[in-house]
This record gives C-alpha cells, sequence and structure tokens, in this order.
C-alpha cells in the first residue's frame, strides 16, 4: 500500500507502461467524442446561435415595418378625414348655389308668366271692347239705316217689314 | 484489505498495471457511452438528453472562459470536456464498484493511483507549454514563463512548474486515495464484530459515500479549473 503512496517507486518501479496506456486512452477517448458528440453538438449549437440572430435581426425588421406601416395607415385617416370634410363642405357649398339659382329662376319665371297673364287679359279685354264697338257701330247703323229706310218709303212699310222679318229669318 | 498487492505484466518491455489498464478502460467506455447516447438524434430544438449534454460542454466552457478570453478558450473546450467527464466517472466508479479477487482489486477509482492522476497532470502541463510556445513565439513563451516579473525569478519559476505538476496530479489522487481507503476501512469494520458494529458501518458508509461522491465532483471541477489556469498563464501575457 505504501508503494502507492512513494508514487510507486519503492515497490514496483514507475509504470511507464500505464502512462503511456492512459495517454493514448485518452486521446482515443477524446476522438470518440469529438467524432460523435462534440462537433455535431457544436455545429447544432452554432446553428442555433445564428437561427437565433437571424430571428432576432427578422423580428426587428418585421417590427419597423409594421410601425412604418401604422405611421401610413394614421396618415391616410387624418387625410381622408381631411378629404371627407373638403367633400362635405363643397357639396354644402354647391347645394347652397344651386338652391339660390333654383329660387331666383322659379321667381324670373314667375314673374315672366305674371306678366304675360297680365298682356294677355289686357288684349283679350281689348280685343273684346273692339268687338262689341263694331257690333254696336253696325246694328246701329243698321237701325239708323232701317229708320232711314222707313222715312224716305213710308208706303213700302210692308216690303220693309217683310225684308226685316226676311232679314231675321236669313239671321236666324 | 492488508497484503493487497498488485498485479502486474510485462508488454513491449514495459510493466502495466492490470488494475489500471482495467478500471481506466472502464471508465473511458462509460464516458464514451453516456456522451454518445446523449448526442444521439441531435435538434436544433434541444430536448431531454440533448439539453444536459449541451449543459455539461457549456459548464466546462464555462470553467475555460472564466479564466481566459472566449476566443483563445474554444481550441481547449473538447479537452476540458473529455478531461472533466473522464475524471468524473474515474473518480466516482470506485465508489460503488469495487471488484478485487484474491486479495487484488482488479477495478476502482483509476485516479485513486498517483501515475493516473500524474499522467493527466503531465498531459496538461504539456499542451499549457505547447500552446504557449504556439501562442507566443518560443522567445515570448519563455520570457512570459519564466522571466517574469523579474529576471532573477528563473529558479523560482522553474520550480513552480514542477510543483503546478505535482500539486494537480496528487491533489485529486490524495482525496480519491483517501476516501477508498477509508471506505474499506468502513467495510472491514462491518465485518469485524457483532450486527451492532454492521448497522453503525453502514450508516458510516452511507454518509462517507456521499460525501465522497460530492469531493469526487469537485476534485474533478478543481483539475479542470487549475487546467484551465495553468493553460490562460502560458497563452496570455500579463500586463
Amino acid at each position: 500500500m505504501f508503494s502507492h503512496f512513494l508514487l510507486g517507486a519503492a515497490g514496483a518501479g514507475l509504470y511507464i507502461g500505464d502512462m503511456l496506456f492512459y495517454a493514448i486512452l485518452f486521446v482515443v477517448l477524446m476522438a470518440a467524442i469529438a467524432y460523435f458528440a462534440w462537433n455535431p453538438v457544436s455545429a447544432i449549437l452554432k446553428e442555433r446561435a445564428d437561427r437565433i440572430a437571424n430571428d432576432m435581426d427578422s423580428a426587428e425588421e418585421s417590427r419597423k415595418e409594421a410601425q412604418k406601416l401604422a405611421a401610413e395607415r394614421k396618415e391616410a385617416l387624418d387625410k381622408s378625414h381631411a378629404e371627407a370634410t373638403d367633400i362635405i363642405n363643397n357639396a354644402k357649398d354647391s347645394g347652397d348655389r344651386q338652391k339660390a339659382l333654383i329660387v331666383d329662376e322659379a321667381q324670373k319665371d314667375a314673374q315672366s308668366l305674371k306678366e304675360r297673364a297680365h298682356s294677355d287679359i289686357e288684349q283679350e279685354r281689348a280685343d273684346a271692347f273692339k268687338g262689341a264697338q263694331n257690333d254696336v257701330a253696325a246694328l246701329s247703323i243698321e237701325i239708323a239705316s232701317k229708320i232711314v229706310k222707313k222715312e224716305l218709303d213710308a208706303d213700302s212699310q210692308k216690303e220693309l217689314i217683310d225684308s226685316y222679318i226676311e232679314g231675321l229669318g236669313d239671321n236666324k | 484489505m492488508d497484503g493487497e498487492s498488485i498485479a502486474t505484466f510485462q508488454f513491449l518491455g514495459l510493466t502495466f498495471n492490470t488494475t489500471n489498464i482495467i478500471s481506466g478502460t472502464v471508465a473511458a467506455v462509460i464516458v464514451f457511452l453516456v456522451v454518445f447516447i446523449m448526442s444521439r438524434n441531435l435538434k436544433l430544438r434541444p430536448t431531454g438528453k440533448q439539453n444536459a449534454l449541451e449543459w455539461m460542454m457549456d459548464f466546462t466552457n464555462g470553467i475555460l472562459r472564466g479564466s481566459m478570453d472566449a476566443k483563445k478558450s474554444t481550441g481547449f473546450g473538447l479537452y476540458a470536456f473529455t478531461l472533466f467527464l473522464f475524471l468524473f466517472v474515474s473518480n466516482e466508479i470506485g465508489l460503488f464498484l469495487q471488484i478485487g479477487w484474491n486479495h487484488v482489486t482488479y477495478l476502482r477509482s483509476p485516479t485513486a493511483d498517483p501515475i493516473v492522476t500524474l499522467t493527466f497532470s503531465l498531459i496538461t502541463m504539456m499542451l499549457a507549454h505547447y500552446s504557449g510556445v504556439s501562442q507566443l513565439g518560443f522567445k515570448g513563451y519563455f520570457k512570459n514563463t519564466y522571466l517574469t516579473p523579474f529576471k532573477v525569478w528563473l529558479p523560482i519559476s522553474i520550480f513552480t512548474e514542477f510543483i503546478d505538476f505535482l500539486t494537480l496530479g496528487l491533489r485529486i489522487y490524495g482525496v480519491i486515495f483517501a476516501g477508498e481507503m477509508l471506505l474499506k476501512i468502513i467495510g472491514g469494520m462491518a465485518f469485524s464484530g457483532g450486527i451492532l458494529n454492521m448497522v453503525v458501518a453502514i450508516l458510516l458508509a452511507l454518509i462517507w459515500q456521499a460525501f465522497s461522491v460530492f469531493l469526487g465532483a469537485i476534485q474533478a471541477f478543481v483539475f479542470v479549473t487549475l487546467t484551465s489556469v495553468y493553460i490562460s498563464d502560458k497563452i496570455e501575457v500579463e500586463e
């Protein structure tokens, strides 16, 4: 047991063979672990780190994109509000103008209609007056002529009456 | 337990300790199988065992990053990972599995033998010095390692290198060897007397084993930490 304690030097001598064996064993073990575990796992770790970096980059990018889109939408919304107000104002203005125009026109039309009706009535009345005048004149002339005819030729009264009646009959 | 002898055999003119060969191989196979099984079916989105494996890799990488630049530490990641797992398994294996036959132990903690721990210590020191030369050039390495902070420091620096090498290996050996020896003593006590002795011994063994599991983990951690410290000492110039 004490041979162990004195590094094996006291007993069976230094086991160079063991040292060699362990050195080779360790190198072989290291190579096997490198081939079967260390390198694949390191590759996976690197791939994962790359993936995470990529994901973070793309997340940042999409966040920026989303912010830009939101800003654009807000701007568009504001613009559409302004546009809507403009449109409504324009419509109101043009409606007002149209209203004024229509009312004006209607008033003018009514005025002219009224004037024409007035003149028509005037004309009618003048025409009727004229017709009546003519009739009265003709009637007066006829009566006058009949009276004259009677005074002129009393003898032929009968004839006159006859002719008158005849004339009436004709008139009928 | 007394009269314990060591089985050795000769091969190519070199002496081999059978116990160390068997124990080391078993520990290496266990480490390899665990890592191999854990690294099957790797996915980008890790699950269960892959998580555990990545955690272990991150753990040893964290030890390295604690004492040197992240850029420089990547080259030593595999070494630290393998070293930690192998030492950890080696420390723990003797706690629950000791196979002896004819007063010769064939399976126990390989790290309970100084020749094994000093081998790993030597590997670490060689790696550290090699990295120092390859990083700084031989002149820079020599100046950084032996002539800093003063030129007259040279003898002390050389002495320090030997001390580092010896303490690194003997620290882990001492803890594990003492742990195993105490377990053997407790085991001997269990069969030395009546039933009362047995009960007390079982209790003591339980407590000591639990503590040894903790010690084994700590020692593996300390070994890897010091490894990374020594390597960073050699490859990084102190301002």
